[in-house]
């Protein structure tokens, strides 16, 4: 569904991204692992347009990608819920739902897919009118991943969604992000929380000053020595 | 006290069209981020192409409105497609586009002004129109001045409902807040910032026609508008549209207040709040 080969990005003169190649299959969830400052948010950032790598191709469904702007990406079924979150705080939950929903297609079924998202987080529901910024951590994290269901994506690309959250809640999200892949989304999860991840991931990449140092299925991953030590704690 | 509300309501007159003037501006530096100098010459732009259609083909200014609108809208959204759109993606980050956009708006306003006076020349223009008078409260006001008002309100309402109702509208309030994000929501984002452009320059057109009803114009005049629209900006906080809104009455009636005291001083007021604010309050009344 996503093939990213030989990338490399840079940030200025600073080189970021060297040579790297991940695959994406049609509904895996694919674990991007790796410590701050990694370049796993510059990674997904040059597939949705907001950075342009200097050399490499990414193709999304077997179309080149990497040289179109995010809003037609978007359009094209990749979400990209970001680091960070990013909710547009100055406007309620309602509106930011909306223009999750921007896309021409996904703007005529926005009604249906609303009501898809409020079963998904019924908190939001109840929260419509509020200002995004009034929300708890949690409820943000819910909202931002909402925003992003709301254009009926193919694969959802989802930054560090549990940063910043108390344990029960981040256990919450990662129950949502696998009944996402259950309702036949396809997702690519970047996180620190390597545990969790990878016991709900099929495969993983693991990212290292900027260059994929691992990759394979998680039992193989959560077996590696490499692994244990470095991000496991073990 | 009954002379005071004159002089409030001769305020709310003139805060329209200030009102008017500075939403535009705002909106062009609030979500395209270009502090356009250019402002002013839009204005004048308006203004001359009013007389002209009036006294050459008789074409009534309300209906100019129905035209300079338009028309400045295209030429806003056609300059920011091709210069300023240009200008975006060779700036590697916001702060440098915001100097070069500025920097290539002066450029701008002497492009326009002067092209303005090889068309109309340097002299002063004016023509009467609906010089009929009203009788507010015992007080007498010219009729042209209310339907100015009239507009600078219509416009502030249509334009609120605009941002909060409609697709592009939400679309432009989540391109103010965070343009990369709106970008990932599938939104266009050089499609907006031109749209925005385009309308700021669009309420300067018409903020023109409405000058010219009152007021004698000619080529020169922008600069003393985009002086008003960068005080009001900077009162209402700087690229805030409901401030910008409020900015502009607030200064109608401190102007209309000062000229009542002292004519001279009206200018030199407009001068002082700007400094003092500038000292006092950066982010203006309504400002983050
Ligand atoms: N906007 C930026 N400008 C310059 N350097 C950046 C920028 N964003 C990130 N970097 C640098 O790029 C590297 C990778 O960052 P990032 O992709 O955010 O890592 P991760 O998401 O894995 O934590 C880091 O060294 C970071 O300091
Ligand atoms: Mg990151």
């Amino acid at each position: 569904m996503l093939e990213i080969n030989n990338l490399n990005a840079f940030y200025g003169s600073i080189q970021v991204l060297w040579d790297v190649s991940l695959k994406v299959n049609k509904g895996e969830i694919v674990a991007l692992i790796g410590s701050n400052g990694a370049g796993k948010s510059t990674l997904v950032r040059t597939v949705t347009g907001l950075l342009r790598a200097t050399s490499g191709s990414i193709k999304f469904l077997d179309h080149p990608i990497e040289n179109l702007p995010s809003h037609v990406i978007s359009e094209m079924g990749i979400s990209h819920i970001p680091e960070g979150r990013r909710l547009f705080t100055d406007m309620n939950v309602l509106e930011n739902l909306e223009i999750g929903a921007y896309p021409r297609n996904a703007w005529k079924n926005k009604g249906k897919t609303l009501e898809h998202v409020f079963q998904i987080f019924p908190r939001l529901k109840e929260r419509g009118h509020q200002l995004a910024r009034t929300l708890s951590g949690g409820e943000q994290q819910m909202l931002a991943m909402g925003r992003g269901l709301m254009s009926e994506p193919k694969l959802c690309i989802i930054d560090e969604p549990s940063n910043g959250l108390a344990p029960m809640v981040v256990l919450e999200v990662f129950d949502i992000i696998k009944s996402l892949r259950d309702q036949g989304i396809t997702i690519l999860l970047i996180e620190q929380n390597v545990r969790h991840t990878l016991e709900i991931s099929d495969r993983a990449y693991v990212l290292e000053n900027g260059r994929v140092v691992m990759e394979g299925d998680c039992a193989t991953c959560l077996a590696s020595e490499h692994i244990k030590k470095a991000y496991l704690g073990l | 006290m009954e002379k005071f509300l004159d002089v409030v309501i001769a305020g709310l007159l003139l805060g329209g069209l200030y009102a008017l003037i500075a939403m535009g501006m705002s909106l062009q530096y609030g979500v395209a981020r270009v502090l356009n100098l250019a402002h002013g010459e839009f204005i004048m732009l308006g203004a001359l192409s009013t007389w002209t259609l009036y006294t050459v083909f008789d074409i009534s200014p309300l209906i100019a409105v129905a035209i300079c609108g338009p028309i400045t809208f295209v030429l806003g959204f056609l300059i920011h497609r091709t210069m300023f759109r240009k200008l975006l993606s060779s700036s590697t980050n916001q702060g440098i586009f915001e100097s070069t956009s500025m920097l290539a708006s002066f450029g701008l306003m002497y492009v326009i002004s002067n092209l303005a006076f090889m068309a109309w020349g340097p002299e002063i223009r004016g023509y009467s129109y609906l010089m009929d008078t009203v009788s507010i409260g015992g007080a007498l006001f010219g009729a042209r001045r209310l339907v100015t008002l009239g507009f600078a309100l219509a416009i502030g309402v249509a334009f609120y409902i605009f941002l909060s109702r409609t697709k592009i509208g939400k679309a432009i309030r989540a391109a103010a807040q965070d343009p990369a994000t709106a970008g990932l929501m599938g939104v266009n984002i050089n499609m907006v910032l031109a749209i925005c452009f385009g309308l700021g320059a669009a309420m300067a057109g018409i903020a023109g026609v409405l000058v010219s009803m009152c007021y004698p114009v000619n080529a020169a005049m922008g600069i003393e508008y985009l002086t008003v629209a960068i005080i009001v900006v900077v009162l209402g906080g700087l690229g805030s549209i409901p401030g910008s809104f409020i900015g502009g009455f607030l200064l109608g009636i401190i102007g209309s207040i000062v000229s009542f005291i002292e004519p001279g001083l009206t200018v030199v007021a407009y001068y002082a709040i700007f400094v003092i604010l500038l000292l006092v309050r950066p982010k203006g009344l309504l400002g983050k």
